[in-house]
């Protein structure tokens, strides 16, 4: 009964993550459009990597 | 992670600041200098000297062509990072708290004290970035804090906005061009110091430390919080780790503050924090007194600390740091594949 209990708590704790990283995503995606939109550009630091792959020296 | 001391400073660390690329790391100190480090070994690039009081803050343009300082002796400060030699001083009538360039580097705010006959201010000047450059004299934005004093303030994405962080606890949100007050929030406990404000690699969001002993994560666009991270003593610093999903946090009771040793043990940390799912995964101990401020590499590959005991302690992450991942990130990095 114990483990059972367990287990119940581990799963919810792991569904609590899943949402928090799906609600996460979600609004990440949401602020890339409104940027969008707005016509502003954010250079990140997968940008510059993007970029430092493409010069051969 | 291994740790690189980095010792030429004789009093407490105020900020520590990376350059964009990551190569190049400035701190500063109430020993009135501003020393330049390389971020790869450690090793002593450069100091700047000239001003004539603690410095409490600086930071370096995104091309690292233009460095700026505040400090105890009402002035700004323009450094050129490759020669050293000081460009120009903005003179105030009160101490400097915080500068910081705009996300293109054209503009630098500086946040002036509250003192007797001054209010708080915001002041932000346009900036050419070029060391040969006349700098302007006048500043082209001057914003009055009223309310509260600001503590911290910095630019958001696409310089719209200027995100204040205040005395109260509370953030300000101000129109990045005209200055207007747009929205205001109180995210931290009542009364309860904002000590330090950082964003997120496309400056979207950004993170409060208080000494309230929480951190926030506050979307820049609606001041909502989004996340708050817990922790069991005031905190001073607060920092966003770009690459993975994590928030480091640096604090620690300053020693007069405490009555018994056992309170000061084990609360010189950097802890850090998931960034989604707000849990604490870790510590690194190492200083000897509080963390006053604590930076992370752009690049992600390396973090610093500058501690209130006089040190800056550079830790590179090692493999662990990276491939650390919580079963559902795991699930959702194979779901995308």
């Amino acid at each position: 009964q114990d483990f059972n209990k367990k287990n119940l708590a581990n799963r919810a704790v792991v569904e609590h993550r899943r949402r928090l990283l799906q609600e996460w995503r979600a609004w990440r995606e949401q602020v890339a459009e409104e940027l969008e939109e707005e016509g502003v550009e954010v250079p990140t630091y997968e940008d510059k990597d993007a970029a430092q792959g493409e010069t051969i020296e | 992670m291994r740790p690189i001391l980095l010792s030429g400073h004789t009093r407490a660390l105020t900020q520590v600041k990376y350059s964009k690329d990551g190569d190049i790391i400035f701190s500063v100190s109430k020993d009135q200098i501003i020393c330049a480090w390389y971020a790869a070994n450690g090793e002593r690039l450069g100091t700047y000297h000239g001003h004539q009081g603690a410095l409490w803050t600086v930071d370096v343009d995104p091309t690292t062509t233009l460095l700026a300082s505040g400090a105890a002796d009402n002035t700004i400060r323009l450094w050129d990072v490759k020669t050293g030699k000081l460009l120009k001083t903005w003179d105030f009538g009160t101490a400097i708290k915080r500068v910081e360039f705009s996300p293109d580097g054209t503009q630098l705010l500086g946040v002036t004290e509250r003192r007797q006959g001054h209010l708080s201010t915001i002041v932000v000047y346009d900036i050419v970035l070029d060391v040969e450059a006349e700098q302007a004299d006048e500043h082209s934005l001057r914003i009055v804090c009223e309310d509260s004093k600001a503590t911290v303030a910095g630019f958001s994405y696409g310089s719209k906005y200027i995100i204040s962080g205040h005395e109260d606890g509370s953030v300000t949100q101000w129109d990045a061009k005209t200055g207007e007050l747009l929205d205001s929030a109180q995210i931290q406990e009542d009364d309860m110091q904002i000590t330090d404000l950082q964003w997120s690699s496309d400056r979207t969001y950004f993170i409060t430390a208080s000494k309230d002993k929480t951190a926030k994560l506050v979307a820049a666009n609606d001041l909502r919080v989004l996340k708050t991270y817990v922790a069991d003593t005031p905190l001073n610093s607060a920092a966003i780790t770009p690459v993975k999903d994590y928030v480091i946090l640096g604090g620690g009771q300053a020693a007069m503050d405490v009555t018994t040793t056992s309170a000061r043990q084990g609360k010189f940390e950097a802890r850090f924090y998931h960034k989604i799912f707000e849990e604490e995964i870790g510590r690194v101990r190492g200083h000897f007194g509080p963390l006053n401020y604590v930076a992370v590499d752009p690049q992600g590959k390396s973090y610093a600390s500058g501690g209130e005991d006089g040190y800056v302690r550079l830790h590179h992450f090692d493999r662990g740091y990276f491939d650390f991942l919580y079963e559902v990130e795991r699930e959702a990095e194979q779901a995308n594949l």
